[in-house]
């Protein structure tokens, strides 16, 4: 549902942007290249702005700019050596950053690509840019001998770039107070800092060629996966899979998609009962409204395992390569879930006081839990290598069949997870059975508040400032 | 008559291998339904390995009654699918999900014992 057809990363994220979804919601807003943070990194990238420039200013300041410190001299650099009124661009994009070359023609096309590429920054920003981007430079290769002229007629009165000249003058002192300002001012460059930067600026520009025709390959293999996938489809037996598999074309079946929604409501819920626990416990409610709220707590996790229940039957490939989670979840992922061993192993140093009785059913639990992970895992690991045996021994005439009896084996998968979703579900029952009602509440509070954290370990990662941006070792050649 | 109509010999067989399973499943201290080709089966034998227990096991996919019995079970556990099927000291247990429900809440090992196939 989140998938706009391309890439298909995991980030199926869903729902509408708003604050309460601030948590699972960064991955999606990142991957739309929304988030504010990274936009300026993954838009610059994509729609041709040169870090041979940035590293250029950076040069030139003499200092090591950190992330947020390099966002503030691009907004400084836009507002400086652009427009005239001190206005600061939200989005400085390479356009703004030519405002100041003196070509007629391009500027109008630039003024075009400004909101052209301001409109498909709510796209994926992968593809649209960089064609808009391009064919508004119209030579890349252009703008940056142009760039380097620029640098070396700074001095000179180009009378087309006079008037920028004083606005130069000016954000010198400007650059003074916001120590960030990418001007072009001081450039005592000698020639080596100046044949490093255009060697870093070829780099960039041949690690975007290079992004690009990967993409390429990526969409035309995807084409080329669902169409064997239909084949297999129709050349399969019948009733074997009946509405699980991918609709042509997207990268997500209806079954996904209804489930990702259905659970992006549930976080939503989450965060509701954990501020209901959370000022509950504070207030120190009486034990008899407190089971309430905790009884309403079990329930909604008892709905989230129906509702897997449900999606296992439409797409279990969905849930158990994690699909529907964030990747730092996703990374930990045990049958399609959380492990119920280890939220126990989390939880043990954080349920104080515990009487011995209910230190001793906690560890029992644990050790249950673990022998009943065990032996799902031994099970899936023979269905695995079942299915393994049954495709390699498919031959050129039996072929079909083999494939039918494997399709026939993969159905097993939901049992397999629907049991692990189970073994979760009873977990968390017997945790509410062990523990009084405001241990019950804190222990809740804490699990809600561990997942949350998790799932916002996902879009700091993602989001993560990188530094070396220019193909430096990055490249593989 | 001078043969049984086909729903009244259908119904004979049933109760006959509902009778068998109930036989079998009093034979022993821990009685598993299964088959051999099935992988929540290996998942639950696994689990009774780990617990220390030696369950008498039957495979219904290489029993020549095994369809019937099947068929018994799956009447008596009222879904599908049916195995594995679980007996401890006689009693019907369930399938796996029973079966895993009882170890979380810490009921399954004091069967176990009961029934003497587990000792401390």
């Amino acid at each position: 549902m989140a998938s706009q057809g391309i890439g298909g990363t995991g980030l199926t994220d869903s729902g509408p942007s708003s604050h309460s979804h601030h948590n699972h919601n960064m991955p999606y807003a990142v991957y739309r290249g929304i988030n504010p943070a990274s936009t300026s990194f993954i838009n610059q990238e994509s729609s041709g702005f040169d870090f041979g420039e940035l590293e250029e200013a950076f040069v030139l300041q003499g200092f090591k700019i950190s992330n947020d410190e390099a966002k503030a001299s691009l907004y400084a650099a836009a507002a400086a050596t652009g427009k005239p009124a001190a206005t600061l661009e939200m989005f400085p994009s390479w356009p703004m950053r030519f405002q100041q070359t003196p070509r007629e023609k391009s500027k109008s096309r630039e003024e075009s690509t400004d909101s052209g590429s301001l409109s498909s920054r709510v796209q994926p920003h992968l593809e649209p840019e960089s064609p808009i981007s391009r064919k508004a430079s119209s030579d890349h290769q252009q703008n940056t001998q142009e760039q380097q002229q620029q640098l070396q007629n700074m001095a000179s009165n180009n009378p087309r770039t006079g008037g920028l000249q004083t606005e130069l003058a000016a954000s010198k002192s400007n650059s003074e107070k916001k120590k960030g300002a990418a001007s072009t001012s001081e450039r005592v460059l000698d020639p080596k800092t100046l044949r490093r930067l255009a060697q870093n600026r070829e780099a960039a520009k041949k690690s975007r060629i290079r992004k690009k025709a990967y993409v390429q390959q990526l969409e035309t293999s995807r084409m080329r996966l669902s169409q064997l996938e239909q084949e297999l489809q129709r050349a399969s037996s019948q009733g074997i899979f009946l509405g699980g598999g991918t609709t042509a074309g997207s990268n997500i079946s209806s079954g996904a998609a209804i489930f990702d929604m259905e659970y992006s409501r549930w976080l939503d819920d989450d965060q509701r009962h954990m501020s209901e626990l959370r000022t509950a416990l504070q207030a120190h409610l009486s034990d008899g409204d407190l089971r309430l709220i905790v009884d309403g707590y079990i329930a909604h996790y008892d709905e989230i395992f129906c509702l897997k229940g449900v999606a296992a039957k439409s797409d279990v490939f969905h849930l158990i390569t994690g699909m529907w989670t964030t990747p730092a979840e996703r990374c930990f992922l045990w049958m399609g879930g959380f492990r119920p061993s280890e939220l126990i192993k989390m939880l043990i140093g954080q349920l104080d006081p515990l009487t011995e009785q209910q230190v001793v059913g906690i560890y029992s639990l644990q050790q249950s839990s673990q022998q009943a992970e065990d032996a799902l895992s031994q099970g899936l690991e023979q269905l695995q290598q079942s299915l393994i045996d049954t495709i390699a021994t498919a031959s050129l005439h039996d072929g079909m069949h083999h494939m039918a009896l494997a399709l026939g084996k993969l159905s097993n998968l939901e049992g397999f997870v629907r049991q692990a979703d189970n073994l979760r579900q009873q977990t968390l029952h017997q945790l509410h059975r062990i523990l009084t009602v405001r241990q019950a509440a804190r222990c809740f509070l804490v699990i809600g508040e561990y997942y949350g954290r998790l799932r916002a370990l996902s879009s700091l990662w993602l989001s993560r400032p990188r530094e070396t941006l220019i193909a430096d070792d990055n490249s593989c050649q | 008559m001078q043969y049984q109509n086909t729903r009244t010999r259908q119904r004979s067989l049933s109760s006959e291998s509902l009778e068998r399973v109930a036989r079998l499943a009093s034979g022993s201290a821990v009685v598993i339904f299964s088959s051999s080709s099935c992988c929540m089966c290996h998942a639950v034998k696994r689990l009774f390995s780990e617990l220390g227990v030696s369950p008498t096991v039957y495979e219904l996919d290489q029993d020549p009654n095994g369809k019937g019995m099947e068929r018994a079970l799956s009447k008596l556990l009222g879904n599908s699918p049916v195995i594995p099927v679980v007996f401890i000291g006689g009693e019907l247990i369930g399938s796996m999900d029973r079966v895993m429900a009882s170890h979380i809440s810490g009921t399954l090992v004091p069967l176990l014992k009961k029934a003497g196939a587990l000792w401390l």
